[in-house]
């Protein structure tokens, strides 16, 4: 056990990433992904639109508990740090970069989770077509995604000062 | 063309609206912020995009969700919000490949479930 203890420990300098938090990076997208392919077509068929708007809350609310959730405090969110500095994590995702990385969300496990069931589903003479006819689509919605995320992140350079934080915005001499 | 435009739309609007309610949400009420998050904003975004329709998903092929906008977007909003370099960008590559092998996985052992599920099934079968 003592060994098992030290090598989910060990620091993996090709990865940037305990080997611990390789298995639970993994093990919550598998999670959140099985649960709403199992969960969420079928609660729709139940229950219509409101099964839907329903599983957004009970899936996506409760796996980002489970996968994306930092010690916030009220509202004054403080991160708390390791003995390293490094920002401590508690959701099974782990954000790279000590936790400083551009931000990795388990949309990305929903969306390949799904993605890859369908082509299974799929039959095996009809892959090859519906998989490229997916491609264009799928590239779409990402570069929608990568616009509206940059131009939301652009409130980093309005520079207000809300609630008077010291921290909120990078002091200019 | 048309459905093309929705599809860019829905996604940019699922994009911006996540990142820019959750963090604050989240930050303001802290773990039911969160929670509560994903039961006003993906409700939303899954009514307009997936109920309604306006990211293309024509019948018959392979599902194309909002979760990649998602995704996509969390990346976008990091770099652009703390000015984040290619060394910034590479340092979420772990975590990325990691998301989607675990995706992966999740889609295949839900692929072998399903398969001997009648309840996971569609109704009409």
């Amino acid at each position: 056990m003592h060994e098992l203890a030290h090598w989910l420990g060990t620091y993996n300098s090709s990865l940037g990433l305990y080997n611990a938090a390789i298995l639970t990076t993994i093990f919550g997208s598998f999670c959140v992904s099985f649960t709403v392919i199992l969960c969420w077509g079928r609660l729709v068929q139940d229950l219509g639109p409101l099964g839907g708007m329903l599983s957004a809350a009970i899936i996506i609310g409760t796996f980002w508990v489970m996968n994306h959730k930092l010690p916030g405090f009220g509202i004054h969110p403080e991160l708390m740090k390791s003995a390293g500095g490094d920002t401590i994590q508690f959701g099974l995702i782990q954000q790279g970069g000590h936790g400083g990385a551009p931000w990795i969300d388990m949309g990305w496990a929903v969306a390949m989770g799904i993605w890859v069931c369908g082509l299974c589903e799929t039959p095996v003479a009809e892959r090859k077509r519906l998989f490229a006819e997916s491609l264009p689509r799928i590239a779409l919605v990402i570069l929608g995604g990568l616009f509206g995320g940059a131009l939301a992140g652009l409130v980093g350079y309005t520079g207000a000062e809300l609630f008077g934080w010291p921290e909120a915005v990078p002091r200019h001499p | 063309m048309s459905r093309r435009l929705g599809t860019l739309t829905g996604a940019a609007i699922c994009g911006a609206l996540v990142f820019s309610v959750w963090p604050e949400m989240w930050k303001t009420y802290g773990i039911f912020g969160g929670w509560m998050t994903a039961a006003v904003v993906i409700s939303i975004c899954w009514y307009m995009n997936h109920w309604l329709g306006v990211i293309d998903n024509p019948a018959g092929r392979l599902w194309v969700d909002q979760g990649w906008a998602v995704g996509a977007a969390g990346i976008a909003w990091a770099l652009v919000r703390w000015q984040g370099g290619l060394d910034a960008f590479a340092a979420c590559l772990p975590t990325l490949g990691l998301c989607l092998i675990g995706g992966t996985l999740g889609g295949l052992f839900a692929y072998q479930v399903k398969k001997h599920l009648p309840s996971a099934g569609k109704k009409e079968d």
